[in-house]
């Protein structure tokens, strides 16, 4: 399912990915991160470094490689940082 | 051939709130049955300028996509893998997030910006989310006659989900609201 070379079960609707654990960590890390300091501009320090660690190790074992590269490919193509500067300076 | 769609709305929440639910969105379990469409969210990349406040993340959407019959056969898949590149600016207070698939370009392309910016009129208390999607379909000619419906199907399709995704975000935004005022 999703990003993940097994493709067993792609009619189940629930997550079937072995990093599902980690990737709920991370992100509930990064949520709770992002509200309560982010916004409020403590952005001067990097955080959930372990959560994101764990959580990318496993997708880098676990991940098709053609894809991710498809994915940071067309990642690059996107160039947020272009949009965000003509629209905003400063 | 290219569609674009342009919609607007209004949070009554500030920038805050609603930038924080957006990154939610797809990951509460409660909206899962709603945005049922949605199977998987992985975040493959982040980087955050600590001099700047700038926090750019990448994350790969997996997209359950059924279309008609015809394209079913042709494509013989219904997953579709999307990129979403994001930008946050906590300083100007501005989000802009990117969405295009990467499934399926041979046949369409799907790009759809969103930007969630404070409400010039009251920019500490409202969020204005401006979207844009546009859809172009490629000239094949075996598709070409059908190319248009398909086009009107897609974009419809697109029009749903928005409108869900839109009840998400409000609903997420009242939780939110609701857990602060109890802090």
């Amino acid at each position: 399912m999703g990003l993940l070379k097994k493709k067993d079960s792609t009619s189940a609707r629930s997550s079937t990915s072995p990093c599902a654990d980690l990737r709920n960590a991370y992100h509930n890390c990064f949520n709770k991160w992002y509200s309560e300091k982010f916004v409020k501009g403590q952005w001067d320090k990097e955080e959930c470094v372990a959560e994101w660690k764990k959580y990318r190790d496993c997708l880098s074992e676990n991940l098709d490689g053609k894809l991710l590269t498809r994915v940071l490919e067309v990642d690059g193509e996107l160039n947020p940082t272009k949009q965000a500067d003509s629209n905003k300076s400063g | 051939m290219v569609k674009a769609y342009r919609q607007e709305h209004v949070y009554k929440h500030p920038w805050e709130r609603v930038s924080a639910a957006s990154w939610r969105k797809f990951a509460d379990p409660e909206n899962k049955r709603i945005l049922s469409h949605i199977l998987e969210v992985d975040t493959l990349n982040r980087k955050l300028d600590t001099e700047t406040g700038k926090l750019h993340t990448t994350r790969a959407l997996t997209i359950h996509a059924p279309g008609p019959w015809f394209l079913h056969r042709i494509i013989g898949q219904d997953i579709c893998h999307c990129v979403e590149s994001t930008v946050v600016d906590g300083k100007s207070r501005s989000m802009q997030l990117t969405t295009k698939n990467i499934s399926l370009q041979k046949f369409i392309e799907v790009e759809e910006r969103i930007r969630y910016d404070p409400h010039p009129e009251n920019p500490s208390a409202w969020t204005v989310c401006s979207q844009e999607t546009s859809i172009r379909i490629k000239p094949l000619s075996a598709l070409a006659s059908m190319a248009e419906k398909v086009e009107q199907k897609c974009a419809e399709k697109f029009m749903q989900n928005s409108v869900k995704g839109r009840e998400v975000m409000e609903r997420i935004c009242k939780y939110m609201e609701a857990e602060s005022a109890r802090i």
